[in-house]
């Protein structure tokens, strides 16, 4: 209960003093763009989206490598403030990333990793709640939007736990209880499980979300920083989710292997 | 409650390494996972297909309302299957304290059994003594361990488990605590059927008071149970979901596959309202019935994560160092 609360003091510092970014994206319309309403009266950001950012591989600035598209990065300032202690562990991160990386096991993503990973996801709205169905792994996410707070900790959960609320045309979603075994992206930037993170989804046109991302985790970094990034609505007409059973793939090519170390180091 | 997912119980991941066969016999019998019920001796067989059969033909017609878009409103929360849900597909006495004596899921053939060409019922009796669960007739070979045990959502073992259905114009919603189907009815085609899918492919129309719902493209990987109970690539699946009173959905399934079955059949069960239940029907205790219920907890009715994703690591490694295969589907002879 202590370390949510700290950390609930924290996000609404956070989210009270940092400036508000203004016109971040190639997205932000110069007129205010109003979305439809569900029949709650709240903003309809129901449908299949998908980031198209390099993010999952890469927060910063990277140039390409084998598998790797270069791409500009989505943290506000360009640099993530790592504490100085921190710093090691990211660049050993990286370093031994094709392993370490948690998604390489297919285990969940987190959040908000999971938003940016090169798959589609849907959003269903309902009055009590907001589902996020993501096609990696088939997950499924809840945010409960009816008042109810975080539950008592300590909890340490893949994907947290989610409570959203509606700020004008905004769905925020404030996220706690993480575990402390997911990164946000495959160049090893990490958390502890004192992470606190702030979603906020903007609809900037029938086509657009505007993803804001404000990161807390007091163990690691030496300010709250934010990312930023459109979603875009897939446009094909036949679009749906399909299937990616990450793990499905990986025990099938690991199973029957005698050489494989897979369940050894795991 | 929840499907009978993994029958590896935790302690053996502790103890796996002991490299002793009778322990490992001996803790592969199905421990109770969280929220799984342990079931007395003495518990009546356990009510299934033909039990619901005879109740819904003394049913009085049932109109259901509609959602805005006029169509039938089968919107809600919604119980599995109940007793020991899928934990052995075909009718049974009492097996141990999770699987009692239950009827078949099996409405057609009357005599609840899956009606397999000679080939596959030779496969699937191959698979069943190589369980190794401890149960009569096993060879002690270790062959499969069912594929739910890592936590892979299947259809139609989806539909047996509970989930919370929501409608919106052009699609059907099914959502659970670790999966999901989005069942289009705006008439679009199935993807090709080259592509294989867990859950398949799901089409879904309106039929009168019944969502008709056609699954193709299934990659034939899973089994409808915890016994090898299997379909194939080839296997299509229609599901109809009929509500037939205020807090009752009829599901049937019908299973086609020349392949490797000698007819279409059929499985059929209701799935009741959270919370509305028959008072009389026999239970199980669990660690979770067996607390008071929390009577102010907001978080009551919410979903949380379950530990039935990332392959569900534990047992991953532990199902591997005991020796299964793994299960890659059947390939019938042309």
């Amino acid at each position: 209960m202590r370390r949510w609360f700290v950390g609930f003091v924290f996000g609404l510092a956070a989210i009270c003093t940092l400036t508000p970014t203004p016109g971040l994206g190639q997205t932000a319309a110069t007129t205010p763009y109003t979305p439809p309403r569900t029949r709650d009266g709240h903003p309809d950001m129901q449908g299949i989206w998908q980031a198209l950012s390099t993010a999952a591989w890469d927060l910063e600035d990277h140039q390409a490598s084998l598998g790797v598209p270069a791409g500009h990065g989505v943290v506000d300032g360009g640099t993530i403030p790592y504490l100085p202690s921190a710093l090691a562990r990211k660049k050993e991160n990286f370093d031994k990333r094709a392993t370490l990386d948690p998604v390489t096991k297919c285990y969940l993503p987190g959040v908000p990793r999971i938003t940016y990973m090169p798959h589609p996801f849907q959003i269903v709205q309902q009055a009590d709640k907001v589902t996020i169905l993501y096609e990696y792994a088939s997950a499924v996410r809840y945010i409960y939007m009816n008042g109810v707070p975080h539950p008592r900790g300590p909890i340490e959960w893949w994907m947290g736990d989610s409570r959203g609320r509606w700020e004008g045309n905004t769905l925020v979603v404030d996220v706690v209880h993480f575990n402390d075994r997911t990164w946000f992206d495959r160049a090893g930037n990490f958390h502890s499980d004192a992470l606190h993170v702030v979603e906020r989804y903007t609809p900037t046109s029938p086509y657009h979300l505007l993803y804001d991302v404000t990161i807390e985790d007091p163990k690691v970094f030496a300010r709250p920083w934010k990312m930023s990034m459109p979603l875009y609505r897939r446009q094909e007409r036949n679009s749906e989710l399909l299937e990616y059973q990450c793990h499905a793939y990986l025990l099938e090519q690991e199973w029957n292997n005698p050489a494989s170390t897979f369940f050894e180091k795991r | 409650m929840r499907k009978l997912r993994c029958h590896v119980s935790p302690l053996v991941l502790a103890l796996v390494s002991m490299p002793t066969v009778v322990l490992v016999v001996v803790l592969l019998a199905p421990a109770p996972a969280a929220g799984q019920a342990f079931w007395p001796k003495e518990t009546p067989k356990l009510p299934m297909a033909r039990t619901w059969i005879a109740q819904k033909a003394t049913l009085p017609p049932y109109t259901p309302p509609r959602t805005p878009d006029g169509v039938p409103d089968l919107q809600g929360v919604w119980s599995g299957a109940g007793g020991d849900n899928n934990s052995v597909l075909e009718e049974h006495e009492y097996i141990d304290v999770t699987t009692p004596a239950q009827e078949s899921f099996v409405s057609d053939p009357r005599d609840g059994k899956v009606p397999y060409t000679p080939w596959a019922l030779a496969k699937r009796k191959e698979i069943l003594a190589g369980l190794a669960r401890g149960w009569p007739g096993e060879s002690g070979e270790r062959l499969f361990t069912s594929p739910g045990s890592f936590c892979l959502n299947a259809a139609p073992v989806f539909s047996f488990d509970a989930q919370e259905i929501v409608q919106k114009p052009g699609a059907v919603i099914m959502l659970s605590d670790d999966a999901y189907r989005v069942i289009p009815t705006d008439g679009r085609p199935a993807i090709s059927q080259n592509a294989k899918l867990w859950f398949g492919n799901s089409r879904g129309r309106w039929e009168g008071n019944t969502l008709v719902v056609e699954v193709t493209s299934l990659n034939g990987r899973a089994w409808f149970d915890s016994t090898g109970q299997f379909y194939s690539e080839n296997t299509r699946m229609v599901e109809r979901w009929t509500r037939v009173d205020a807090n009752t959905i009829d599901y049937e399934v019908t299973i086609e596959d020349p392949t490797i079955y000698t007819r279409p059949w059929k499985i059929s069960f209701p799935k009741r309202r959270a919370g509305t239940g028959p008072r009389d029907a026999p239970r199980g205790t669990s660690v979770t019935t067996a607390l008071p219920p929390a009577t102010n907890d907001p978080h009551a009715n919410e979903l949380w994560e379950t530990a039935c994703y990332e392959g569900n690591t534990e047992s991953v490694d532990s199902i591997h160092a005991i020796g299964f295969n793994w299960f890659t589907g059947v390939t019938p002879p042309k």
